[in-house]
């Protein structure tokens, strides 16, 4: 079956979105163990 | 209990609440990616879809959380709400920009731009700009009292734009599709995609809770620094 050309969105999407929750969960790790050890 | 140990307490459960949903939310890519068919007409992008809506599930979720727990401190004045109300509010703000920058990646293929500014768009940008505003308000305030209350005003009046922005689809001309899930009739996707869907909308609501926990013990954990400062100031 043909579909649409458009599989590049699709990577970046999920990309963008592991990159922003990664980058969050990591925030909020590094913060935390500043304020434990502080 | 002290508080410190209270904060650290949850801290933990955070952390393995985090990084169970972690894991889940690993499978939920293994899963949409090789293992839920490609949609005939809009391609591989409409996989974004699985990601997309439950982060904007979790976001407004968040929102709303905080919006409940302001009108709760206004009405309790208990501290503790107040922190909450806070923890959750960063937290949607996270999984905004998620939903706000996944949107245009599916846009640009399916609909032939990245952005339209419509009621259900336009109202997202603004909920999540609201919130940009009521945390920065929150870290240019230095008194607890007039922060949490000020915040707390900030956080009811957004609660409003929660359920506009549900109704958005069905009250003004958009290009955004109406809900799958939260609507009266039975969801119109087929079996294998909509156990994708339930299962990442079940995914990001645990990374919500686990986040949420890690950023309590935090706003706890900072709370109690500035109390000591203020102490050692006085």
């Amino acid at each position: 079956m043909e579909y649409p050309d458009n599989g590049a969105y699709m990577v970046a999407a999920y990309v963008v979105a592991a990159v922003i929750v990664a980058g969050y969960a990591a925030s909020l790790f590094y913060r935390l163990r500043k304020y434990v050890k502080g | 209990m002290t508080r410190r140990e209270s904060a650290l307490r949850i801290a933990r459960r955070g952390a393995v609440v985090t990084g169970v949903a972690l894991l889940g939310l690993v499978g939920i890519y293994i899963r949409a990616l090789m293992f839920t068919p490609i949609e005939r007409f809009q391609g591989p992008a409409q996989k974004i879809f699985y990601v997309h809506a439950p982060m904007a599930w979790a976001a407004l979720l968040a929102f709303l959380v905080t919006g409940v727990l302001s009108l709760l401190y206004l009405i309790m004045r208990d501290r503790k709400l107040d922190l909450i109300a806070s923890s959750s509010a960063e937290v949607g703000v996270a999984f905004s920009l998620v939903m706000l920058t996944t949107g245009p990646l599916w846009g640009k293929p399916v609909w032939g731009t990245w952005w339209s500014w419509d009621a259900r768009l336009t109202s997202t940008l603004f909920i999540f700009l609201l919130f940009v505003g009521y945390l920065v308000l929150r870290g240019a305030l230095h008194d607890p009292e007039v922060r949490a209350r000020f915040s707390a005003v900030m956080g009811v009046m957004a609660l409003a734009l929660v359920p506009f922005i549900h109704v958005t689809v069905y009250w003004f001309r958009t290009l955004h599709p109406e809900p799958v899930l939260m609507k009266p009739e039975r969801p119109g996707l087929p079996g294998v995609m909509l156990v994708t869907l339930l299962s990442s909308v079940a995914v990001c609501t645990v990374l919500y809770i686990g986040f949420l926990l890690l950023r309590y013990a935090l706003t706890v954990l900072q709370d109690l620094k500035e109390e000591e400062m203020v102490d050692g100031v006085s």
